[in-house]
């Protein structure tokens, strides 16, 4: 009965904070002059309404979903990964180092693990700086983002790294050579929509990897890292070992999603400068936003990829388009205030109170 | 190579202007590490700092563009910094949400608020003027870059020292750290800890708040707000917490190695040495990390840094 | 107790708290009268540690009423017992490590932070009750009984008139104890103040105080004038039924009922193990945490079927032992070997894979974890057994989890239910069921008992014995003098991170192991 009124407590906070949310959002959007009726209905037409779009949208958010699956390896294992934006960077970059200089098939999935390891590899420095050195890896896989998008930006300044050596490249425009046909990703098409195969893989991932945590052997591993790391480290699970590779691994996803994206269509099958395009970000918060559930990502990383196409038509409202970045973030910050009064309820009435995780965790000395 | 790079660094050892922006670049950092110094010596760790920084910033340039008034523009900006660590300190040590998401979250959405009013309300503001020292900023090198700033740079002297008194010379201070370092035995000692983590972070905000102001009032080469100007600048600032040992010495030494190679990367092309702008601009970042994985495990950090405080828990 | 004696310095009617289903306080009336020191003597879970943090502020009671000097009031937090002049000594977490001894004193208090007075008044303090100290010391420098002195003296320098001590020995040497004692009875109680001395050690109640309220289950069971009271009556009181002091002597701290014991034992001859196997062997292992050498050479040997007892202070490498028994502690030298093949040290789940089984210090440290099931709990080290191809099968790890529930007497809701949700006893029985599940050559016991009523020592210590006669070698970390030499076929003394002293049963007694404590090696 408690549980029941506890459970209604808890829907009717969470009703109530995304409706802030959003009257907050549409005040905002009042003030600035806007009409915030048209900008939803633009909204809705950029992401489902108009022909073709819903695959667009399909397509935003698989890459979206792709991260989140990564930030949540981090995360179960008590690590805090937040440097996606830089591990898709990176993952892009090297995917585009691979397809500038082969083509067909089997450069596909070269570029796709070149991608994989790419990211692996930037999320393996803060690793290494953090069971090396006890850097903090909130602070280093941060600062990865940014050394992450001026080198990208540098391997683009030289021929012989990234830049299209084609004279004729439009705009002159610093990007990589395009992705050559026989070296994309397949595409499926349905009712006029078509999106690229990385949104079934993606979906396949989701399915995976909820079953892999929740279910091997290894999932059981990690999350009692996550949850006690001095226990598992006695129980045999090597606190360095295992935490180092779930943090690669959650930065080989988020490189894989930046290969995805390469050669998945996005920039128009070119390495760009900015070309990470805040999916790391996004992707993160859609982990967060679940609470960390895989199969929970998938609407949310729909809902994500919606805003993020639906912003392509705010232009003509007049509004302008990083709205949606504000409303997002207003959004995830709403989400994140009724678990926590709820859980703060519980812990009024319960002798024992709730462990919360602590992030730093201990390392034997 | 080695020819060059020697080349390179005595110019930049002789150059004014390096000086100057070293200790411009060291200032605006030294706002905010200040800050997040007094936060986490109470065990908190806000990477929320950087958009506390950009509140402050923007606010300030508005204010500026509207009234015209430097004074008023930094007390506006301040506010706002203030107002993001309200948002932080009751999010993570009130509601008890984990403080990483928080900060994310926060700098995200505060990015993203700044970049849409900016877009709606552009903020330019006049190029700020110098105040000159007589006599002392006439000191060759060095003098124009202590001596000569404008104003609002020199409101770091009465915070770094304010913030020295509040830790070690008031109870308050006392209460800080001790909340920072076991708030188990401050919390049965009648200490309210996670109010004093709030107050901490409170604390905090002015500070980058403050800061962000600073930034874009007084600067000389800089006029109004651009997104990009803060650029992980409040990350830059926990770099050199870690960097002096959670020390208030060390960090402001901190602050002044990332200005210099802020500086360095501002410098070499007006000294006419070619170099990539990328990797320039990767340069303090790059030093960032690997400045913090020299110091992070040698120091004596707060035992408590950056873990959640619930009562009953041990 | 005349018909004129003024109101009493606190005076608890009818004080109720529960949590959730549990009572933890149950309608409890209590009266701390000025120059008396009260004894609260309970188990562990009695709820007079409830109590006492109702009466600091610590805790809100769900009802009844506190009465000071004959004024009622309402105790918010610590900071208005502070004011209403309440100071309490506690067990664990209330000093500072990083500040000094000055700033720990002056800790939570209101006044203006005034370096040279408060110096000048810890010296003060330190003088009118006999507790020297050097205000400007790093109290994370500072020994456990030094420690206690700054408590004390952090404590009085409010000038309280109400004086709570918990569990106050715990920390502390017997010589130590005693001095406490000592300190208590001539300075404090003679000052005019009324002090509340917590324990559930039956010898230190009766020795030290001058009334004591027995509590059980919540409730108050009885009060008697300590000096009318004898050992068996509180015994009986305390635990609710008929017991044996000479079985339960350790579980109830009645020392001297068990030195007379050893005693008796002494006169057998005692049985000889030396020919059995030595099953761990750890041969001058020194270590380090923050650059603090925590393990000095400790050279321990523990053979098949025998109990070795690691007594000593808290804060001498007890702790340290148990973590690199455990793979948490990586050495600087010397080897640990198990039944003969050396086990590399900090190396995660290596002391587990060679047959140390571990029951931690502080079980939800390092010996569960609360937010997974009793079920996933069980097989923590090796889900492999449970698994199939790598996965889990979540029939064979319920259907192994009955099973060892049933073997261990663990009450649960279900093998499903959170491992948060269980009590202290049966939490530590999850531990223990995982820990001998798969053949362990050696047992670690660090605190086993500690934190558990009388019922679950009981259970635990029959568990360790059993143990034992399997053929296990057991090595048995306590602070509990008690727990020690009742169980411990040999004895060594812990100080400073190295073995001071070593002990057969029938040689060692409260005295000589206190003086080993202590730090004085005796030839």
């Amino acid at each position: 009965m408690l549980r029941d009124r506890r459970t209604i407590t808890l829907v009717a906070m969470y009703v109530a904070s995304v409706a802030a949310a959003l009257a907050l959002s549409a005040l905002l959007i009042a003030l600035t002059g806007g009409p915030w009726h048209k900008v939803l209905s633009a909204l809705l037409d950029g992401a489902f309404r108009k022909k073709g779009r819903w695959g667009d949208t399909l397509a935003g958010s698989a890459p979206l979903l792709i991260v989140s699956l990564g930030a949540i390896l981090a995360t179960r294992s008590g690590l805090v990964n937040i440097g996606q934006e830089g591990q898709v960077a990176v993952g892009a970059a090297m995917a585009a180092f691979v397809t500038s200089r082969h083509s067909g098939p089997v450069a596909l999935l070269a570029a796709l693990l070149a991608g994989f390891a790419g990211g692996a590899m930037w999320a393996g420095i803060a690793a290494l700086l953090k069971y090396w050195r006890k850097v903090p890896e909130v602070i280093t896989t941060l600062l990865l983002v940014f050394i992450a998008s001026q080198g990208t930006g540098y391997l683009l300044t030289r021929t012989f790294l990234l830049l299209d050596p084609d004279p004729n490249k439009p705009n002159r425009v610093q990007t990589s050579a395009q992705v050559d046909s026989s070296t994309r990703l397949g595409v499926i098409r349905i009712f006029g929509n078509e999106f690229p195969l990385t949104v079934p893989v993606a979906l396949i991932l989701a399915i995976a990897l909820g079953i892999v945590l929740a279910r091997s052997t290894w999932g059981f591993r990690l999350k009692m890292l996550g949850l006690n790391p001095r226990t598992a480290q006695r129980a045999g699970v090597s606190v360095v070992r295992t935490g180092a590779i779930a943090l690669m691994a959650s930065g080989a996803l988020a490189g894989f999603a930046g290969a995805m994206m390469l050669t998945g269509g996005a920039a128009n099958h070119r390495y760009t400068p900015g070309f990470a395009n805040n999916v790391g970000w996004e992707g993160l918060l859609v982990a967060l936003v679940a609470r960390n559930r895989p199969m929970v990502c998938v609407p949310i990383a729909l809902v994500f990829g919606a805003l993020r196409t639906g912003s392509g038509f705010l232009a003509a409202t007049g509004v302008e388009r990083s709205i949606v970045d504000v409303v997002r973030a207003l959004l995830v910050l709403a989400l994140l205030v009724p678990p926590a009064i709820a859980a703060i309820q519980r812990r009024r009435t319960q002798p024992t109170p709730a462990t919360t995780t602590a992030l730093s965790t201990m390392v034997p000395a | 190579m080695i020819a060059v790079v020697a080349n390179a660094l005595s110019d930049v050892l002789a150059s004014e202007a390096m000086y100057n922006s070293m200790i411009r670049f060291a200032i605006i950092l030294a706002f905010a590490a200040v800050g997040e110094w007094v936060a986490e010596r109470a065990g908190t760790l806000n990477i929320s700092i950087e958009s506390m920084l950009i509140a402050g910033a923007y606010t300030a340039a508005v204010a500026f563009d509207r009234t015209d008034n430097i004074a008023f523009a930094l007390l506006c900006g301040t506010v706002a910094g203030f107002v993001v660590s309200l948002l932080q300190a009751n999010l993570s040590h009130r509601l008890s949400t984990d403080q990483f998401v928080v900060g994310l979250t926060l700098n995200l959405f505060v990015l993203g608020l700044a970049l849409f009013l900016d877009s709606q309300w552009k903020a330019v503001t006049s190029v700020a003027k110098p105040t000159r020292v007589p006599l002392l900023a006439d000191i060759p090198l060095v003098g124009e870059a202590l001596f000569g700033q404008p104003w609002p740079m020199y409101l770091i002297v009465p915070v770094v020292p304010l913030a020295w008194w509040l830790l070690f010379r008031t109870r308050w201070g006392l209460e800080l750290r001790s909340v920072g370092d076991n708030p188990q035995a401050a919390d049965v000692s009648g200490i309210p800890v996670n109010r004093r983590r709030r107050q901490a972070i409170g604390f905090a905000g002015i500070c980058a708040g403050l800061g962000g102001g600073v930034l874009v009032l007084g600067q000389i080469s800089i006029s109004g707000y651009e997104t990009g100007h803060v650029g992980l600048k409040g990350i830059i600032a926990i770099a050199a917490v870690i960097f002096g040992g959670w020390t208030l010495r060390g960090t402001l030494a901190g602050c002044l190695v990332f200005g210099y190679f802020f500086a360095l990367q501002q410098s070499l092309p007006v000294l006419g040495h070619r170099i990539n702008s990328q990797l320039a601009a990767a340069l303090p970042y790059v030093v960032a990390l690997t400045v913090t994985a020299v110091f992070a495990a040698r120091t004596r950090q707060p035992r408590a840094l950056a873990q959640p405080f619930v009562r009953g828990l041990t | 107790m005349g018909v004129t004696a003024p109101a009493p310095a606190a005076r608890l009617t009818a004080i109720t708290k529960r949590y959730g289903a549990v009572v933890a306080c149950d309608d409890v009336h209590l009266d701390l009268r000025a120059g008396e020191i009260h004894g609260i003597l309970g188990e562990n879970g009695a709820g007079k540690s409830t109590l006492m943090k109702i009466l600091i502020g610590l805790v809100q009671p769900d009802a009844g009423t506190i009465h000071l000097h004959g004024d009622e009031h309402t105790i918010h937090d610590p900071q208005t017992a502070a004011d209403l002049g309440i100071g309490m000594v506690h067990q664990h977490f209330s000093l500072v490590d990083a500040l000094t001894v000055w700033e720990n004193v002056l800790l939570g208090d209101n006044a203006r932070l005034d370096r040279r007075r408060a110096r000048v008044q810890v010296a003060d303090i330190a003088d009118r009750y006999g507790l020297a100290i050097d205000p400007d010391a790093n109290v994370g420098e500072l020994s456990a009984g030094l420690r206690q002195r700054v408590e004390l003296i952090k404590c009085l320098r409010r000038d309280p008139r109400i004086v709570i001590l918990d569990e106050p020995t715990s920390v502390l040497t017997p010589a130590e104890s005693e001095q406490l004692f000592t300190t208590l009875r001539e300075g404090v109680a003679s000052h005019g103040k009324a002090v509340a001395l917590v324990s559930h050690k039956l010898a230190e109640v009766l020795h030290a105080t001058d009334i004591v309220t027995i509590m059980r289950q919540g409730r108050v069971v009885d009060e008697h004038v300590t000096s009318s009271t004898t050992a068996t009556s509180l015994a009986k009181a305390m635990v609710g039924r008929d017991v044996s002091l000479r079985a339960s002597a350790a579980a109830l701290g009645a020392t001297d009922v068990l030195e007379a014991t050893l005693e008796a034992e002494a006169d057998q001859a005692d049985v000889t193990l030396d020919d059995r196997p030595v099953v761990l062997a750890l041969d001058a292992v020194t270590a380090r945490r923050r650059d603090v050498v925590v393990l000095d050479e400790l050279s321990i040997t523990v053979r098949a079927g025998e109990i070795v007892g690691v007594a000593g202070v808290e804060g001498n490498g007890q702790r340290e032992l148990g973590d690199l028994l455990s793979s948490l502690l990586t050495t600087d030298g010397g080897t640990v070997t198990v039944t003969g093949a050396t086990v590399r040290a900090g190396r995660a789940g290596a002391m587990a894979a060679a047959g140390i089984a571990v029951i931690p210090e502080d079980r939800h440290d390092s010996g569960c974890v609360l937010d997974m099931t009793v079920a996933e709990n069980l097989v923590l080290d090796n889900p492999e057994r449970v698994a199939r191809l790598r996965f889990l099968d979540r029939g064979r790890l319920r259907e192994k989890a009955i099973a060892m529930m049933r073997e261990f007497d663990i009450q649960a809701a279900g093998p499903d239910a959170p491992m948060r949700s269980l009590s202290g006893g049966n939490q530590q029985r999850v531990v223990l069921a995982r820990e001998l599940s798969h053949d362990p050559k050696v047992l670690v016991a660090a605190q086993p008992t500690r934190g558990l009523d009388v019922g679950a020592i009981e259970y635990m210590t029959r568990r360790i014995r059993e143990a034992a006669e399997r053929g296990l070698g057991v090595l048995l970390i306590s602070t509990e003098l008690e727990e020690i030499l009742d169980l411990a076929d040999r004895i060594v003394v812990m100080s400073r991170g190295r073995v001071i002293g070593e002990l057969a049963r029938h040689e060692a007694t409260t005295e000589r192991l206190g003086l080993l404590m202590g730090g004085v090696s005796v030839a």
